[in-house]
């Protein structure tokens, strides 16, 4: 059996702790001193989750039961954390993204004072539980301290009042999706008597009653509230729209990603043999909910014109590409998602930094505000761009991998208009930020269109009297970038993701790996054949992209029949409508998308 | 008679989940959308109560008892108060933030509280 080099727990540990002694001893630093412990500590979980991410590629998979309680037999007492590359890949992620996000945040960020460094590091903690835990109640604990901290982190910036409704929709809302989970969890209890994943997954074997089919809506319909897929998906726009920029960049980049993780996750350890005769029935069934979040989010993302409103929907958009890319099917669908994911994070997050960046240096987020203002900032327009060409997920950025896969799983699994959905979904996205790049970096046209969200704006997050640009403005965003470009570039990560998919795709490796500690050597063949048509498809939205910006930046020069997106960004009233900012219409949006879930999951899948 | 005892905390559990899911969705007082997700809360312990409770189970403390002896199931109890411990964080948010909508606006109605939208 083989032990982690260092105990995982201090993932957690380090940043959770950290946190408690700097939300104590705050009143008596410096904001120069509370900005570096919080780098410091940050940077020391980065370092954590780097050496145990080591270990889980050179040494294989190994399993960590907190105080020494093993499992007797079958029967896990104590908690376990799993630490297989996947996991520990995304709690770095998430170490990475912090410090990126701290560091973009040094000194003149106002918003938050000094909450903001104990909230983030109490944030990053629960990611990290999250993504390494074995347990299922554990991940319900480490989902409320997130969802927690997320709450705070949104309504930091109280002299306004869009925050104050952002943040309280977004407590409603997660919160339900929290006890959903909960009550998922506990049927689950009731059926098999354990809260490991692996003893859960194991007790439950082939049954397959209308009572799992229950606790699996519940659970499910509860991580795709976090993972914003429609109609859950209602909270997402306020709350990232009014959250300061940094964690805008965690929630966009990560936070939500993470459901979809651990709908992944859940079904593959726990139900993947219960619902063996019915996979694909099941992939069509998150299919369908994923293609309707990429057509509706890809729609309003290009009517959006306040900035961090329209990459709101654009993270809505992609995370239903995820969810159509696990949807793809088997060890393949899984990893494309993974891919997809973390290479999705880097460019999502960079263009999260630059509308930051904007909002330092010109004082406002409105694209009719700041149209041609983005004239004297070559860097940022450049990164701006090249932020648009990753959105629609052409080279030379790592999503086209992601894509790749997704499309040539849809190919082996028969799942038909795959690869039309990432067209859409990538040609809309990308068109709105190219859009957003020509009215305010290139000044072309004559003046950006608005809406009614736009207008009432953001208040500048940093103190008046400084509007100058520094190195650690720019460097998250161009880091992000290149990131995802590296990972294009080097194709020897491709192999570990795709062999620790293949790995946690199969229910017999990981219930293998939790009782004994040992690795399961699985390996995946390459998609390398998928991606040229993926190539040419990518490039096709991109294509596409320009054209929709431009025909919107022009409009007044086109014949009235061309203006197709002057049309597009008007929007469409019912679907602006949905988009009402009541929190209880939110909630019975959730309860009818649980009910539609439910009950679309009892005819597919039963008996 | 006994099967209808044993299966009405699992009908209250129910029914506690849609009253505060009504209660939240009708809500037109922000503290009254704040007290639904309590009581959307409670049916989750109720709930928890009723899977771990054993009829003539004895409390799971064996200082005192033999360890053949029938016991409720803790494990659901530890689950329970790591549930209440969440329930106080989230209502104390919440109601923080009540407090400062009321003070920015003079309101307590959600309608009130939109200014994104669409």
């Amino acid at each position: 059996m083989t032990n982690p080099a260092i105990s995982p727990a201090l993932a957690v540990a380090v940043p959770l702790l950290s946190a408690a002694v700097l939300a104590a001893v705050r009143k008596w630093l410096t904001r120069t001193a509370m900005d570096l412990l919080g780098l410091l500590a940050s940077l020391a979980t980065l370092a954590i989750t780097g050496v145990l991410l080591y270990g889980a590629v050179v040494h294989g998979a190994s399993v960590y039961w907190l105080g020494g309680w093993w499992p007797r037999g079958s029967v896990a007492i104590g908690i376990a954390m799993v630490i297989e590359p996947i996991g520990v890949s995304l709690a770095m992620l998430a170490a990475l993204l912090t410090s990126l996000s701290l560091l973009f945040s040094w000194r003149f960020m106002d918003a938050g004072g000094k909450h903001l460094h104990p909230l983030m590091l109490i944030f990053l903690a629960a990611m990290c539980g999250f993504s390494l835990t074995g347990d299922l109640f554990n991940l319900f604990v480490f989902f409320e301290l997130m969802s927690i901290a997320a709450f705070a982190l949104c309504g930091l910036k109280t002299a306004e009042p869009a925050p104050l409704q952002g943040s309280f929709n977004f407590a409603i809302t997660n919160s339900v999706a929290g006890f959903v989970v909960l009550t998922g969890i506990a049927l689950l209890y009731a059926v098999t008597g354990a809260l490991n994943m692996a003893q859960i997954g194991l007790s439950i074997g082939h049954r397959h009653d209308p009572l799992v089919l229950f606790a699996c809506t519940l659970i499910f319909c509860g991580f795709l509230t976090k993972a914003a897929i429609v109609p859950f998906h209602l909270w997402l726009p306020d709350a990232h729209a009014v959250a300061p920029t940094p964690v805008c960049v965690l929630f966009s980049g990560l936070m939500v990603e993470l459901g979809l993780y651990a709908v992944a996750r859940i079904y593959s350890a726990i139900f993947a043999q219960s619902f063996s005769p019915h996979t694909q029935a099941l992939h069509n069934l998150l299919f369908a909910f994923a293609a309707t979040t990429v057509l509706l989010a890809g729609f309003m993302c290009y009517a959006e014109h306040h900035l961090k409103r329209m990459l709101a929907f654009s993270t809505v958009c992609h995370a239903g590409l995820m969810l159509a890319a696990l949807a793809s099917g088997g060890a393949l669908g899984l990893a494309a998602m993974l891919t997809y994911l973390v290479a999705h994070a880097f460019v999502k997050g960079g263009l999260f930094f630059l509308s930051g960046v904007l909002l330092h240096n010109q004082r406002s987020i409105t694209e009719r505000e700041l149209f041609a203002k983005g004239r004297g900032l070559p860097w940022a327009a450049a990164l701006w761009i090249l932020g648009a060409v990753g959105l629609a997920a052409a080279p030379p950025f790592a999503l086209l991998l992601g894509e790749a896969a997704a499309e040539h799983a849809a190919e082996l699994h028969h799942l038909e208009g795959l690869s039309a959905l990432f067209v859409i979904g990538g040609a809309l996205t990308s068109a709105a930020v190219l859009r957003v790049g020509m009215h305010t970096f290139f000044g072309w046209g004559e003046g950006a269109l608005t809406d009614r969200s736009a207008e009432i704006g953001e208040l500048p997050e940093t103190t008046p009297e400084d509007r100058k640009l520094r190195p650690y403005h720019l460097i998250p965003p161009a880091l992000c970038m290149l990131l995802a470009i590296a990972l294009f570039a080097d194709p020897h990560w491709l192999r570990i993701l795709r062999d620790a998919a293949a790995a946690m795709a199969s229910q017999a490796a990981y219930l293998h790996t939790t009782y004994t500690g040992q690795n399961v050597p699985l390996t995946q063949s390459s998609w390398r054949e998928a991606i040229p048509g993926a190539v040419a498809r990518s490039i096709l939205a991109l294509v596409l992209g320009l054209l929709v910006a431009l025909s919107s930046v022009f409009r007044n020069t086109l014949p009235r029949k061309l203006r197709l997106g002057a049309f597009l960004e008007r929007g469409f009233r019912p679907l602006r409508e949905m988009q009402s900012g009541h929190p209880g219409d939110y909630v019975l949006w959730m309860t009818m998308g649980i009910a539609a879930f439910g009950s679309a999951a009892m005819l597919l899948l039963r008996r | 008679m006994p099967g209808i005892l044993h299966s009405l905390p699992y009908f209250v559990a129910g029914w506690l989940l849609l009253c505060g899911l009504y209660g939240l969705v009708t809500s037109k007082h922000l503290v009254h959308a704040v007290v639904c997700l309590a009581i959307l809360q409670s049916s989750t312990y109720m709930l928890l109560l009723a899977i771990g409770y054993r009829v003539g189970g004895a409390a799971p403390i064996f200082a005192d008892i033999s360890t053949s002896k029938l016991v409720v199931d803790p494990v659901v109890q530890a689950l329970m108060l790591t549930d209440i411990v969440v329930e106080a964080v989230v209502v104390a948010l919440l109601l923080a933030m009540v407090v400062k909508a009321h003070e920015k606006s003079g309101s307590v109605s959600p309608n009130d509280l939109r200014t994104l939208r669409g």
